[in-house]
């Protein structure tokens, strides 16, 4: 924890001491959980927001909301057993309704992010460019897919997140994960030969 | 040939597939997201200290309980002012019903008189009473005012005293 953190969660505690029903010592400790849990989870929580969003502002919004929605229920953090499938649950909730709510998904397409693709890349300019433009129409095609394989294949790319934490996040078995992910990428090949991306 | 090209153009998708989604897993951030998270949840927590309202003090549980007692409370009044109302205006003593006078050789209460029933015999007026002749002239018959308005289209007599007499 930096030295900024620490401070921050000093500052907090004296606030969470007031909260409804909880002792000092108990309130600095949910204080400094929160703190660890942003420290620890903030970076695969906005890949997940990411993964829906394809923006970073707002890949970022959602992380920010995940985390205030954890500070109004911080009397239940003693429940949770898995904080990351916890966390990782209640930023997909969020994405998905704003995703719901804002239905113009080209719109939301970040020139930024494109341009940060094409600063790291190795390869010539021209390349790249057409590359991050295939990448796009096949992100886009993503979401052409059935809502259970788009759902199982975006949060597969999320590396920190195994298939057993996938099956929890969305209420479901590992097999079915697995058999998911595998119908979405058949799916996605006959889509991407159709489109003419394979040659 | 066509055998050959069906596999490397799945396995073309399949690593063109792999890119696109790395380039979700590769997605980072804008430095200082922490600092920035913990900032927003420092400044939420002092805004809510800063306005502690009422649902916040009252534990959830006890919403309902409130709730049910507001409205049990609101039933009790409206009930009971509704009680107090109605003894107010009509007191608890009901009025009698009219006692029947039975005549002394009846046979019973069939041939009692009723004391709202009309009267058997012309009741006298008395004198402070107005009849009906009032309006009636000398010759018993009552007279039109000449000025008296009348319906449009209703014929009206003249008075006997402007007729020609034949």
């Amino acid at each position: 924890m930096s030295c900024f953190e620490g401070q921050l969660a000093g500052w907090m505690s004296p606030a969470l001491a007031r909260s409804v029903d909880t002792s000092p010592i108990v309130s600095q400790t949910t204080s400094q959980t929160i703190t660890g849990l942003v420290a620890e989870y903030s970076t695969a929580l906005y890949r997940v927001a990411f993964s829906v969003t394809r923006n970073a502002a707002e890949a970022e919004d959602a992380v920010q909301e995940a985390f205030l929605r954890v500070l109004k229920h911080e009397s239940r953090l003693a429940e949770i057993r898995d904080y990351r499938v916890w966390l990782v649950r209640i930023v997909w909730n969020i994405v998905l309704d704003k995703k719901r709510r804002a239905k113009t998904r080209p719109e939301n397409e970040d020139l930024a992010d494109h341009a940060r693709g094409l600063a790291s890349c190795d390869r010539p300019a021209d390349d790249a460019f057409i590359s991050s433009q295939e990448e796009s129409r096949i992100l886009a095609l993503i979401d052409c897919l059935p809502r259970r394989e788009r759902e199982a294949l975006l949060l597969s790319a999320v590396q920190e997140l195994t298939t057993a934490e996938i099956a929890a996040t969305l209420g479901t078995t590992e097999s079915s994960i697995r058999s998911r992910i595998f119908r979405a990428r058949r799916e996605l090949s006959v889509l991407l030969e159709k489109e003419g991306i394979t040659r | 040939m066509t055998a050959n090209r069906q596999p490397r153009t799945q396995a073309n998708a399949e690593s063109r597939i792999d890119a696109a989604l790395r380039r979700i897993s590769a997605s980072a951030p804008d430095p200082g997201l922490e600092g920035r998270i913990l900032n927003r949840l420092a400044a939420a927590r002092l805004q809510v200290d800063a306005s502690p309202s009422l649902p916040r003090r009252v534990p959830r549980v006890l919403a309902p309980l409130f709730g049910f007692a507001f409205a049990g409370l609101t039933c009790a009044v409206i009930v009971g002012g509704s009680i107090s109302h109605s003894r107010r205006y009509h007191p608890g003593t009901v009025p009698a019903p009219p006692a029947l006078q039975l005549p002394g050789t009846g046979v019973g209460a069939a041939s009692a008189v009723h004391p709202g029933a009309p009267a058997s015999a012309p009741v006298p007026a008395g004198p402070a009473a107005r009849g009906r002749s009032s309006h009636r002239g000398a010759q018993g018959r009552a007279r039109i005012a000449p000025q008296a308005r009348k319906a449009p289209g209703v014929a009206v007599p003249a008075p006997p005293s402007n007729t020609p007499q034949n």
